[in-house]
């Protein structure tokens, strides 16, 4: 490094103003490139670089674009330039730290170039960048890379280009495919019914139909004894009266609590009319539209309480279980 | 979704001005209360949270048939549509309960929640079949829409003898759907059933869906079939009238003589079943059919506290497996017992 530390001020001094210039065309880096590559077969520069078309385009691209307000030709240079860069490319095998002045510019331009120049400005000094530049160049060159079924991938996002990679493939997947997969997603749960009832079902049917008996049975129970009377028949009109009354109140234990106190506040307070026979009318009644709680808003809580709990299983009594 | 938007800025010059509030309780009366129990009737909706594939969207217009005539069967909803919206026009339209279908990734589910303040019971759907399915299935599928006209009778089954979050979920499928009144009821509106029944073994819930059909007992088809059809039978190929009657027919009498199955009815309900004669109750099952499992049981509306599954010790349910979690759920039952009836009975 010593020797490379006293030989950059001059190298810098001369060269630089006319490299800033120079300007090599497109078709010429290619060869050049081209060259490397058949001389360093298997090189992790290659390596580096096989995956990424884009990137090559990019670069390219970048270097027209970098060079393009001074296109005239300094054919000199271009001529003396192939022959140290492919010094260049033999002594990057061995970790050259011992070269020339003039092939070291050669180097750290090249890496700028190619590897860098992407991603720097395009404006660095050379000054100081020459050493940088050479230093992480060779920093990574001399890095052992992991065997990643990937390749090597130099960006610091690894996780990032392999998900990125991972996309890519998925777009390759053929759009029936994708759209099966969708199909399947959506389909989750979705089971086609046997032609034949299995037993299971066979099993719940008869579990529904027991059902449907009670109900029925308790209806049929609750419905007969009027039909014994005739209800055009005054006497008996008055005892099928009752048994409706009767009933309706054993079914619903809860107003049984309201009749029991509008009798004791027709008592108390004479109430006439509505109070003596509850219509059979819903909205005709006290107590229509409103629950127990507003009722007895303001009686005791526990009372209401309890109200609450004889009346819910008792509503639901024709249900089964 | 369209609902009337009770804002200040909406409502002008639009025709009469009522004021919302009496407006709001001229239709409670209307909707909410049976005429003649006087019983508030249970009311639904039946939408979806996200977007559903469409099979699901089969799904939920089955559920929606299922849960009629009290419930919104062709309801709208946008995309920009969330809960506050539905719970909005649930206050004055009186809907009282809530069956949210959602798919995320995986098994679709369906949310149970009672208004206006839950609980909320989440049931994953493990398998279900629509309707057309069940009608394809079968030979001679049979769904009249005239039973659509009448809410389905209620059935639960198994559920006996179960902790906290089951003993809320039978009282919240019992009031799911207008209660039948012995008294009163008649038995020609009941033409459906809906089935509830919990698996013990497998801890999932059968959903059902039959429509009820009755038969006459001891009356033969040829018979039955002219008594329904009102038409002239084909008598080509007999030498007496006396055949058509005296003929034996083919197809199995078996079910229709099930002593079980039959019933001795109160009231006439057609022309074939009548009062005097026994009829025997035949079951076919009109579908949606859905496998269902109890995931999660909150105490609001979709939110709120989670009450099953025992949220403290959730890690272990998972890492020792289902019958852990059984116990776990009796365990969670006798801390939050109280607190859940109390919500329950609101």
């Amino acid at each position: 490094m010593a020797a490379v530390q006293s030989a950059a001020p001059p190298a810098a001094g001369a060269p630089i103003p006319s490299k800033r210039k120079r300007p090599p065309p497109k078709g010429k880096k290619n060869k050049k490139k081209k060259l490397a590559r058949s001389d360093q077969d298997d090189s992790v520069r290659r390596r580096r670089n096989k995956p990424s078309a884009k990137f090559l385009k990019l670069l390219r691209k970048r270097a027209r674009d970098y060079n393009s307000d001074d296109d005239e030709g300094e054919d000199d240079r271009r001529e003396e330039r192939p022959p140290s860069r492919r010094r260049d490319d033999d002594d990057d095998g061995d970790e050259g730290l011992s070269h020339s002045e003039q092939e070291e510019d050669d180097d750290d331009d090249d890496g700028e170039e190619d590897e860098e120049g992407a991603s720097s400005s395009g404006v660095t000094r050379f000054e100081e960048g020459c050493r940088a530049f050479r230093v992480a160049f060779l920093k990574i060159m001399g890095k052992k890379l992991p065997d990643d079924p990937l390749g090597p991938i130099m960006s610091a996002h690894k996780k990032l280009v392999a998900a990125k990679l991972a996309e890519e493939v998925e777009e390759r997947k053929p759009k029936w495919e994708i759209r099966k997969e969708k199909q399947v997603e959506a389909e989750k749960g979705h089971v086609l019914p046997k032609d034949h009832l299995d037993s299971k079902e066979k099993e719940l049917i008869k579990v529904a139909t027991k059902g449907v008996v009670r109900l029925f049975n308790a209806v049929s129970k609750a419905q007969k004894p009027r039909k014994d009377l005739n209800p055009s028949s005054t006497k008996d009109a008055k005892i099928i009266a009752k048994e409706r009354k009767s009933t309706f109140l054993a079914e619903l234990e809860m107003p049984s609590h309201q009749v029991n106190k509008n009798k004791a506040s027709l008592n108390s307070s004479k109430h006439t009319g509505k109070d003596e026979d509850e219509p059979a009318w819903a909205p005709l009644r006290d107590t229509y539209m409103l629950g127990t709680k507003l009722k007895d808003w303001d009686k005791m809580k526990d009372s209401a309480a309890e109200n609450e709990e004889t009346k819910i299983p008792l509503s639901d009594s024709s249900d089964e279980e | 979704m369209r609902h009337p938007r009770s804002g200040p800025g909406k409502r002008r010059g639009r025709g009469p001005r009522i004021p919302a509030t009496t407006l709001r309780k001229q239709q409670a009366a209307l909707a909410d209360v049976d005429q003649i129990t006087g019983q508030k009737v249970p009311k639904s909706f039946v939408f979806s949270r996200g977007k559903l594939p469409s099979t699901l969207r089969h799904l939920q217009q089955d559920l929606r048939k299922v849960m009629l005539p009290y419930t919104a069967l062709n309801l709208k909803e946008k995309k920009r549509n969330n809960l506050k919206d539905f719970l909005n026009v649930a206050g004055p339209l009186g809907v009282t309960h809530f069956l949210i279908l959602s798919k995320a990734k995986g098994l679709p589910h369906l949310r149970f929640a009672k208004l206006p303040q839950g609980p909320t019971f989440t049931l994953q759907i493990e398998e279900y079949a629509l309707a057309a399915d069940i009608a394809n299935s079968q030979k001679h599928p049979r769904c009249p829409p005239g039973i659509f006209k009448n809410s389905p009778l209620v059935v639960l089954s198994g559920f006996a003898g179960l902790g906290e979050p089951f003993k809320s979920l039978v009282k919240y499928f019992h009031h799911m759907l207008p209660a039948v009144d012995t008294g009163t009821v008649k038995l020609a509106t009941c033409q459906r059933i809906l089935l509830l029944k919990y698996d013990k073994e497998k801890e999932v819930i059968e959903f059902r869906h039959y429509s009820i059909k009755l038969q006459p007992v001891g009356v033969s088809r040829r018979i039955r079939k002219l008594m329904q059809n009102n038409q002239v039978p084909d008598l080509r190929d007999l030498k007496d009238v006396s055949d058509y009657v005296t003929k034996a027919g083919y197809g199995s009498e078996s079910e229709a003589d099930d002593e079980a199955a039959t019933v001795s009815l109160p009231s006439d309900v057609d022309k074939l079943n009548q009062a005097s004669r026994k009829s025997a109750v035949r079951l076919q099952e009109i579908g949606p059919r859905i496998t269902m499992r109890l995931v999660k049981v909150e105490s609001g509306l979709c939110s709120g506290d989670v009450l099953y599954p025992w949220p403290v010790e959730k890690e272990v349910v998972r890492n020792e497996g289902t019958e852990t979690g059984e116990e776990l759920g009796q365990e969670a039952e006798n801390v939050v017992g109280s607190e859940s009836d109390g919500e329950m009975e609101e």
